[in-house]
């Protein structure tokens, strides 16, 4: 067996174990239903900040998922809400119920860099994107917030779309759960993603906290989650157009 | 350069007056070319940029003509996998009612995708909606402003404005306000962004798109997107870059481009006349100079050259000066074109920039130079052949010989038979065009003969109204024919040219008053938006079943109409019920029988088109003919051409039932209303907006306001040609004032001889106002005749090439009255600075001029 292939080999087994390490991370924790209260806070480079408020119903594998996202605050953006459809072989459909217009539209989401709503998450951000959509490769170990964790870099596997062309996770060894992100376009950092507050809630680890930071308009978004509950009974028709459009 | 230092301009210098009348025809020429032209750039432009500005990152654009299409387009598209972002696009010009804003273009987007094409670069907003697209998506009362906009109307975050929704007046909430940038300058910044979901409902526009702005993904080659594109969505949608939807508006304005190079060919046309004369005085004035110049060795080439040089500078300082003014007088110019094409073809543009271009402005300066060059070609090969030993002696003036006129007749008799035989084969474009060439110019060859057929015609009852004064006043006419004959020419061209529009004027009112009495005979018109061209705002199919139920109506007639393009071409579709269209009245039929047409259009079994639609696009009776339309190609045969003055790109009347199932638009521009006999007008209005005040935006017209208006519009048309008659007019009396200065200054000695044997300074006064007065005499009545002409060929040229509208024949006997006491008066106050010049020169210098 020559050197080449030894290494050819070992980086094989590296590359195989960063992936299982991240289906490890999405098995443990997992749930069937999630239901929080969260709070949306904007805070702009100018000072200017802002704060919203609403309710999340989450049913399904990862991946497969479908999510209910209702706003109760502020004021103008009350009982707007939004149906989002995960697919594990491309991206998510969404609709989104306005009730001034009384009528859903659907989102368009063909370019998901863009932000989410004056958000400093892209639209990309929010989604669940299944393991079999990203290469992965451990590049190494790195403590993050105090803790072990393993650095593994994913990159999208050819034909599959993203504004990332790496993304950095920190996944802490102890609990299997991802606490820190770096993402790359055009391998520049655009992003960072923090999970903070991490507890174990309903017997999964989650982080109640979670801060996005904009590097190029360094503006930041912390999303805070309250009355975090898991594997509740949720109506499947709760995750329908027709149920979108009840404003139920 | 020598020589044209040394006479050129020591002569340029002594006859500085003659030199800048001679200059006037370039100017004017110019002007109005660069004035013209550089307006309908502007206004181009100014669309243009304002599609780019809009346009942001945008690649392809698919539209299905003003009808739009469906929702579900949409999603057809962004589901290509070559496409990175496709959004909605709804776009509207409006009537705000703020003081001096006029109209605003509301752009209405989907904004949670359409940031991936269009930079919002927001300023200023509430703290809870700044940079935040949900609330702005979740209010539909958003509206963003540009900064321009905000600042000219006071208006700042949460200000509120009040738009003339479709479901009455509605306030609206400034959300954001945009910074200055590229998007913020189109159309001239009055611009505003909504959402599209609630353009819909606010414009009425359904569950419908007008547009979808679009953007490849990387690597993908545009030309193979826009081939599939084109074939997933079928032919009744276009799929072009946004730089296309420039061409169409330029093919809407092409009428008006075209009426541009007319006025302004014309003035350059009476301009060149004018350099003819005052070269050929010239010549005759300095032959005993050129004859000193060729007597110590100078060539006749020389000579030749030196003459044309001067033509070439004189024409450059004109051109120059015509750039100028035509610079200056393109901004207003632009204005007026901007609510023009608004008002005639419902597509409001603003021009706040004058845009000019340096390739016109370069074609501009070489046209003056040209034609000077041309218009000084004879008199400089007539100085190049002057001898060297007559010219040196005194008195010998060249005179225009028989010979030469009978040369002239007789080449203007060979153009005559040769026009007559083009009149056979005038359906072909170049042979007509070519017979309208020969025509002018074997009536210019003729104008000389005439002009002294005339003069001594009119010598007796001169010499009978002033015997002194009159007989020498016919009589330098007939002694100086070549003098005069450039003047007469130009103001014989003048009058020609507004009898012909006069004509034309009068004939599309005739036609169009005939029109409107069988077209527009309901008693009332009901609209959605205050200019019955526009059609940014629709009436919901509901609509008519209100209307329906208001007691007192006889009849009702809904109509749907839209742009479209037919092989490239914004024609105008109208839809509507055919059948009780018939039970009114017929329009003139073209081609086909009237009941027969009707009939088969009621069915759905034939189209009817205009009379311009068929002439301008060649489409005969019987043919089949296809339209696009967004389900499809619809394809049916000619029922019928008739007389229509709907649009200037040609009409094509459909049933109703036809639109609805091919465009699935069943909205409605306008509702036709016959009354009960036992309801008045006013009576019905009462009714109408005690059933939908407050319920809906609406505009009740009479069938007096829609006469009166397009009667409006009409007015407007003809007020830009009527540009071209004051500038020939006015170029032709330029024409007047130089043939006397050139007279004058020509009889210097021969006045000076009257005057020393005691002729009264008010008899020569009179003597050149008499001559003054018969030149315009003769130029009138060659111009009358010469109009005759004219008409025939404008009328043919509006048929073929500009509105395809067939006019009748119609002379305009009492313009061409009007224009005697014009003429006179007009040649009267050229004729007084000359005459004034002519008595209080010097006596003695006068005696001794040669």
């Amino acid at each position: 067996m020559s050197k080449l292939t030894v290494i050819v080999f070992a980086a094989a087994i590296f590359a195989q174990d960063a992936k299982q390490i991240v289906e490890e991370s999405q098995r443990r924790h997992r749930s069937t239903t999630q239901q929080y209260e969260g709070v949306l806070q904007v805070f702009n480079p100018n000072g200017r900040n802002s704060e919203k408020r609403w309710q999340f119903f989450r049913s399904g594998n990862y991946g497969e998922s479908r999510a209910l996202l209702r706003f109760v605050s502020p004021r103008e953006v009350k009982g707007v809400a939004l149906l989002i459809v995960n697919h594990a072989d491309r991206a998510s459909d969404q609709w989104m119920w306005l009730p001034e217009l009384q009528r859903d539209r659907r989102v368009a989401l063909q370019d998901r860099s863009t932000r989410f709503f004056g958000t400093d998450f892209s639209y990309e951000d929010l989604e669940e994107r299944d393991v079999n959509q990203s290469d992965f490769k451990l590049i190494g170990e790195e403590a993050a917030d105090g803790q072990a964790c393993w650095k593994i870099e994913s990159t999208p596997k050819k034909g599959k779309s993203s504004q990332y062309n790496r993304v950095v996770m920190w996944i802490r060894k102890d609990i299997y759960f991802p606490v820190q992100y770096e993402m790359y376009a055009k391998n520049q950092l655009v992003r960072t993603l923090h999970y903070k507050r991490v507890e174990k809630v309903s017997g999964v680890w989650s982080a109640l906290e979670m801060e996005m930071f904009d590097v190029k308009r360094k503006g930041r978004t912390v999303l805070k989650s309250d009355k975090l509950r898991y594997n509740i009974p949720l109506k499947d028709e709760l995750f329908t157009l027709q149920s979108l459009r009840r404003g139920e | 350069m020598k020589l044209l230092k040394l006479i050129s301009w020591q002569y340029v210098r002594k006859h500085l007056l003659r030199t800048v009348l001679t200059m006037a025809g370039i100017v004017l020429g110019v002007a109005v070319f660069v004035g013209m032209h550089t307006a309908n750039q502007s206004v181009l432009s100014a669309f243009t940029k304002t599609v780019d500005r809009i346009a942001g990152a945008t690649q392809l654009q698919i539209t299905a003509g003003e009808s739009g299409f469906d929702e579900e387009v949409l999603e057809r598209v962004q589901a290509l996998p070559n496409v990175r972002v496709a959004v909605p696009v709804i776009e509207a010009v409006v009537n705000l009612n703020l003081k001096s804003q006029g109209n605003i273009l509301v752009l209405a987007v989907d904004m949670t995708g359409d940031r991936g094409l269009r930079d919002y670069d927001l300023e200023a907003g509430d703290d809870t909606v700044i940079e935040d697209p949900l609330v702005f998506i979740a209010q539909p009362d958003s509206l963003m402003v540009t900064r321009e906009f905000a600042t000219a109307n006071g208006l700042v975050s949460n200000s509120k404005i009040t738009l003339a929704a479709m479901d009455g007046p509605r306030t609206f909430t400034v959300r954001g306000i945009m910074k200055s940038s590229g998007l913020t300058s189109a159309f001239g910044g009055n611009l505003a962004i909504m959402d599209i979901y609630a353009a819909q409902k606010v414009f009425g526009r359904g569950r419908k798109f007008d547009r979808i702005d679009l953007a490849a993904t990387e690597g993908t080659a545009l030309p193979e997107l826009q081939r599939q594109l084109s074939a997933m969505l079928g032919a009744g949608f276009e799929v072009e870059s946004p730089s296309a939807r420039g061409k169409q508006f330029e093919a809407l304005s092409s009428v008006y481009g075209m009426l541009a190079n007319i006025t302004s060919l014309f003035a350059l046309f009476i301009g060149m006349f004018i350099i003819y004369n005052s070269f050929a005085i010239a010549v005759t004035q300095r032959r005993s100079e050129i004859g000193i110049v060729r007597a110590l060795g100078a060539t006749r080439g020389q000579i030749q050259a030196l003459f044309l040089t001067e033509s070439a500078i004189l024409g450059l300082i004109g051109a120059s000066f015509g750039v100028l003014f035509g610079l200056l007088i393109a901004s207003g110019i632009s204005a007026s074109l901007g609510n023009f094409l608004g008002e005639i073809y419902g597509v409001a543009q603003r021009a706040a920039e004058v845009s000019s271009d340096p390739r016109l402005l370069l074609g501009a300066l070489l046209m003056g130079v040209v034609t000077s060059v041309i218009a000084a070609w004879i008199p400089a090969r007539a100085a190049a052949g002057v001898d060297p030993v007559q010219a040196l002696q005194k008195g010998r003036y060249q005179q225009l010989t028989k010979g030469e006129n009978r040369l002239r007749r007789q080449i203007a008799s060979a153009l005559f038979v040769i026009v007559f035989f083009c009149l056979f084969f005038a359906q072909n474009r170049i042979i007509f065009y070519s017979g309208y060439f020969l025509t002018v110019i074997a009536g210019l060859l003729l104008v000389p003969t005439v002009a002294l057929w005339l003069s001594k015609a009119i010598r007796p009852a001169m010499k009978f109204l002033r015997p002194v004064e009159g007989t020498l006043a016919a009589d330098s006419l007939i002694q100086s024919p070549r003098r005069t004959s450039g003047a007469v020419s130009a103001l014989a061209l003048s009058i020609a040219l507004v009898i012909s529009l006069g004509g034309m004027a009068r004939a599309s009112y005739n036609s169009i008053n005939e029109w409107m009495r069988i077209a527009l005979n309901p008693d009332m018109f009901l609209t959605a938006t205050q200019n019955i061209t526009d059609r940014s705002f629709r009436f919901p199919a509901s609509f008519g079943d209100e209307i329906r139920s208001i007691p007192g109506i006889r009849r009702m007639q809904l109509v749907r109409n839209a742009r479209l393009l037919y092989k490239g071409n914004p024609v105008m579709v109208v839809s509507v019920e055919i059948d009780k269209l018939a039970a009114e009245s017929f329009l003139p039929s073209v081609a086909g029988d009237s009941a027969t047409m009707y009939r088969l259009a009621a069915e759905g079994k034939g189209f009817l088109i205009s009379d311009n639609f068929a002439q301008l696009y060649g489409v005969k009776y019987n043919e089949l003919l296809s339209i696009n339309t967004p389900n499809g190609t619809l394809t049916l045969p000619v029922a019928g051409i008739v007389r229509d003055y709907s649009d200037q790109k040609g009409t094509v009347l459909i049933d109703r039932k036809m639109f609805i199932r091919y465009w699935n638009d069943d909205t409605i521009n306008i509702v036709r209303l016959y009354l009960e006999k036992n309801i008045t007008v006013p009576e019905m209005r009462a009714r109408i907006e005690e059933k939908l005040a407050g319920k809906t935006r609406l505009f009740i017209l009479t069938n007096q306001d829609l006469k009166s208006y397009i009667i409006k519009i009409t007015d407007q048309w003809f007020g830009l040609t009527y540009i071209q008659l004051a500038v020939a007019v006015l170029v032709a009396i330029l024409g007047i004032i130089n043939t006397l200065t050139v007279s004058i200054t020509d009889r210097r000695r021969e006045l000076g001889v009257l005057q020393a044997v005691g002729a009264l300074r008010g008899q020569v006064r009179r003597t050149i106002w008499l001559e003054a007065i018969a030149i315009g005499i003769i130029g009138l009545a060659i111009g009358l005749a010469f109009g005759c002409v004219a008409l025939y060929y404008s009328l043919e040229m509006a048929a073929r090439d500009i509105s395809g509208l067939r006019l009748d024949y119609t002379y305009p006997w009492s313009m061409a009255a009007g224009l005697f006491p014009v003429i006179v008066g007009a040649a009267l106050i050229a004729a007084l600075g000359p005459a004034e010049q002519a008595v209080r020169g010097n006596l003695v210098e006068a005696l001794e001029y040669e």
